[in-house]
């Protein structure tokens, strides 16, 4: 990667990785400060559907038919970023895919839901 | 040594992972009608899957990145989610069409009622993914889908005119039925390359933690594991060329087209052909199944594999089990299987752009590949392929309605 990376390109839409090398998650939106002020910087990702509606035609219609919570991760959360935006700490904590907890029950009752594939 | 046994293992699995219900559907319909006419768009249509799993493979290893997750980064979220829905649609095409195709070769062999063997059929399916290994899933179905040869030794033993078979190999058009011609072409070419191909192949690279080192497999892989595969093809059109077509006959039933090895070798040429049938077919529903989990978690971020435990990727195991469930319900409404692999062929030729452009984009950009980025060479093909492959998803429509499906 060189040094200077792209927003829309390098950072929006990209796999989020948390620090267990867990993914959880896409760069659905960001929140940028200080555009007026001429010192644009970026101070948040923003991670669920909510997060869509800023994503265009498509992205408010998604947003309106999939419930979901938005997760807030501040820039200083961010470890490095290359093909993924990598995570200081585990995505739990964060409060990044929950659904992921929802989704758990309905698999782990199957045998053999707990051995390594 | 042991890298080269690996290296050969890849390919083997990579030349019976080929061939699907759409290459035997397309491959057969088209010998039997215009008997090897039609061979030099094969040719073509392998050359597309090379270049394509070529840069997706590269693409996965260099940057960790599959098919999905490069495109929404590269479309955005709005085109993403065009091409996200378009893939999801004609991967459970196939997936229909595939669990339609085990069922019939179940049938064959067994003679029990295809609806039975349809419940049976799937749940079969769902039992070799959740118990297998990724590898083991990848090499089974591979290995014993090269029972598919059989057909090869039939075109031979059909005696096929030879000089006519290698004049196949040159680009013509015929002086009449052209629109029917056309219509074929486009389903070779969408046959050979049918999206959960590449969707699979750059997401098992990572499955199984392919890293720079692992680019010459992945590059044999491709070219000589897609090479092997595409005389499949040949073999499929060269029998059904030589049996068919002089009858003309056009093989409506996958019994028809298991005739073409019983014809020339017998009970034991029908019995290969069709365990044959169904490992390569069944091989292929398993790669649908896990290219529509694939490509849900890289869309939209979920954890996913099958080198991870389910209870770790709960959203991508409930993925693949769906999808499953789905292709069930559509085969089981009594759809024919083989009308739904000439759809879902030709609406994945339609669809193709929307996932070859980001690809093509992302193997060029050295701030995301560096020095793995697209060479020469990988352009020259990467371009080349990318004006085929507009053409023919821009003709494929217009000449399914024109020849009503190819019947003229």
């Amino acid at each position: 990667m060189s040094d200077t990376i792209d927003l829309a390109l390098g950072v929006l839409d990209h796999q989020i990785v948390d620090s267990e090398d867990f993914r959880c998650g896409k760069v659905d939106d960001l929140e940028l400060e200080g555009i007026r002020e001429g010192s644009p910087r970026v101070e948040a990702i923003l991670v669920g559907a909510p997060a869509w509606r800023g994503r265009g035609t498509m992205g408010r219609l998604a947003a309106a038919l999939v419930r979901g919570r938005m997760v807030r991760v501040p820039w200083s959360e961010v470890s490095k970023v290359d093909s993924a935006v990598r995570l200081r700490k585990p995505g739990r904590e964060l409060g990044l895919a929950r659904a992921e907890g929802h989704a758990r029950p309905l698999v782990e009752w199957i045998p053999g839901a707990r051995n390594e594939g | 040594m042991k890298r080269i046994f690996e290296i050969a293992l890849g390919i083997l699995a990579a030349i019976g992972g080929f061939v699907d219900i759409g290459d035997i559907v397309f491959n057969v319909a088209a010998g039997a009608i215009f008997g090897y006419q039609l061979l030099w768009v094969v040719v073509i249509g392998v050359g597309a899957i090379i270049t394509y799993s070529e840069m997706c493979g590269r693409v996965a290893v260099v940057s960790g990145r599959a098919v999905m997750d490069v495109v929404r980064e590269r479309l955005g979220f709005g085109a993403g989610l065009v091409a996200l829905i378009a893939g999801q649609l004609v991967n459970l095409m196939t997936l229909a069409a595939e669990i339609g195709g085990i069922a019939l070769a179940l049938q064959l062999l067994s003679g029990l009622p295809y609806r039975v063997l349809l419940v049976l059929g799937v749940l079969a399916l769902g039992v070799v993914i959740w118990v297998l290994r990724f590898e083991w899933i990848e090499r089974v179905f591979g290995y014993v889908g090269l029972t598919m040869l059989v057909f090869a030794v039939a075109a031979i033993k059909l005696r096929p005119e030879w000089n006519e078979v290698a004049s196949g190999f040159v680009p013509g058009v015929p002086s009449s039925n052209l629109a029917v011609y056309a219509f074929f072409a486009v389903g070779l070419i969408g046959a050979a390359t049918v999206p959960y191909e590449v969707y699979f192949y750059s997401s098992g690279a990572i499955e199984e933690r392919w890293t720079p080192k692992d680019l010459g497999t992945n590059k044999a892989n491709a070219i000589i594991g897609y090479t092997l595969g595409g005389f499949l093809s040949f073999a499929l059109m060269i029998m059904a060329g030589a049996l068919f077509f002089p009858l003309g006959i056009s093989p409506e039933a996958l019994g028809t087209v298991a005739l073409g090895a019983e014809v020339p070798l017998g009970q034991i040429g029908l019995l290969l052909a069709l365990v044959g049938v169904l490992f390569a077919v069944s091989g292929a529903a398993i790669d649908t199944v896990f290219s529509g989990a694939y490509n849900m978690a890289q869309f939209f971020g979920w954890e996913w594999g099958k080198y991870r435990k389910p209870v770790d990727a709960p959203r991508f195991t409930l993925g693949w089990i769906v999808m499953l469930v789905l292709g069930f319900v559509i085969v089981v409404t009594g759809v024919d299987p083989i009308q739904v692999t000439e759809f879902s062929v030709i609406f994945s030729v339609v669809a193709l752009p929307l996932t070859y452009i980001p690809i093509l984009l992302v193997a060029n950009d050295r701030a995301y590949m560096g020095r793995y980025a697209n060479g020469k060479v990988a352009n020259l093909f990467g371009v080349g392929y990318l004006v085929v492959i507009l053409a023919v998803a821009v003709a494929a429509i217009p000449l399914m309605i024109v020849t009503n499906m190819g019947q003229g």
